[in-house]
């Protein structure tokens, strides 16, 4: 199961960002292995949470943990049958209560 | 055709438009460039109703039957108005769709039509000797570079002695489609340190676009004229004309009596 967790440093121990397009990186936990990868919507002109959406499905996850997402992120999200959570402190600490069953699921 | 521009807002481009339209002889067409936020018909004293045109923007159509899915459309969207997942038909933003096109020019399976959909309105009001020409868009649309074109167009087969233009605030993608065509640009500024750096930024532009501005300054007598004159010989533009900084005028623009 891939989870792609919104980051504002590059490391499963930064803290999860509470921006979904706009976070600059974008950490995927995958099985007990962490990769961070950038988040060139980050720095889109426009239609960051479209093109952050994109990236979570190129990467081949199922699952978001964020802190929220705009309009047109949550439908293209919802258009690809991913799920959002809601988290926060570091990305290592919220996989595992998502782990655990104890995060809110937002979308 | 005569360009009023000048970068800066609030520097009294709209102003100097209206009072040139003013005391030009023969037939007047006036237009409001500035789309996003037009108010040539406040300055005038009339309001804007019964639209006699409208402004368009192109939309792609995905024509479920010919699109194989292969996402070449998302990638060439600058915009990340398309959204797909593999296997699935490209979905469409619409509110950050520009209408540029480039999706279609990349569909290797014309899967890709253009649907035109009005975005704003073009209304036409008679002051005196002048025909206001109004571009108002839709406040969703997220550029208006192509829509002020057709403004514009509309203004310009309209039977007239001159053809004055005001453009928005700013230097970008709007402005520049208003500026492209005139022949003649008058660049408002005003004596003070924004005036002086947006005149500059003004200049720059009209140079890149191979023009030269003609300098208006605008509230004078309430700063120093001298850096206008330095920046404007810099881009080898002359000043022109100076409106003074008046009660009056301040008055009749508060009125919609300019």
């Amino acid at each position: 199961m891939k989870v792609v967790v919104t980051a504002s440093g590059p490391s499963p121990d930064s803290p999860v960002d509470p921006r979904f397009g706009r976070a600059p990186y974008f950490v995927l936990y995958d099985d007990g292995e962490y990769r961070v990868v950038e988040n060139p919507a980050s720095r889109a002109w426009g239609g960051a949470g479209i093109q952050a959406a994109q990236q979570v499905v190129s990467l081949g996850a199922k699952v978001v943990i964020t802190g929220s997402v705009g309009p047109n992120a949550a439908q293209a999200l919802r258009s690809a049958g991913i799920q959002v959570y809601m988290g926060t402190g570091t990305v290592r600490e919220a996989v595992e209560r998502y782990l655990r069953g104890e995060l809110r699921r937002i979308l | 055709m005569i360009a009023v521009t000048g970068v800066k807002g609030g520097v009294g481009k709209s102003t100097y438009a209206v009072l040139l339209a003013r005391r030009m002889k023969g037939k007047v067409v006036l237009c409001d460039c500035d789309v996003e936020a037009p108010n040539l018909h406040l300055l005038l004293g009339v309001s804007l109703r019964d639209p006699v045109d409208h402004m368009y923007y192109e939309y792609p159509e995905i024509d479920e039957s010919k699109c194989l899915r292969c996402g070449e459309c998302v990638k060439a969207c600058r915009k990340n108005a398309l959204f797909w997942t593999p296997g699935s038909v490209p979905k469409l933003f619409k509110e950050m769709c520009i209408g540029c096109g480039a999706c279609k020019l990349r569909c290797p399976y014309g899967a890709i039509t253009m649907k035109k959909e009005a975005v704003g309105d073009i209304f036409v009001s008679e002051v005196g000797n002048i025909t206001l020409v109004t571009g108002r868009s839709d406040p969703r649309v997220p550029e208006t570079g192509e829509m002020v074109e057709q403004v514009l167009e509309y203004a310009r087969n309209i039977p007239h002695d001159v053809l004055i233009l005001d453009t928005a605030a700013g230097a970008h993608c709007p402005v520049v489609s208003a500026l492209r065509e005139a022949e003649e640009v008058r660049v408002v500024t005003e004596p003070t340190p924004l005036g002086y750096h947006d005149l500059r930024v003004a200049l720059k532009l009209l140079s890149k676009l191979g023009k030269r501005g003609k300098v208006v300054i605008n509230k004078a007598g309430i700063g120093d004229e001298g850096p206008i004159y330095r920046i404007a010989e810099e881009f080898g533009a002359e000043v022109i004309e100076k409106v003074p900084y008046s009660r009056e005028i301040i008055r009749k623009y508060s009125e919609g009596r300019l």
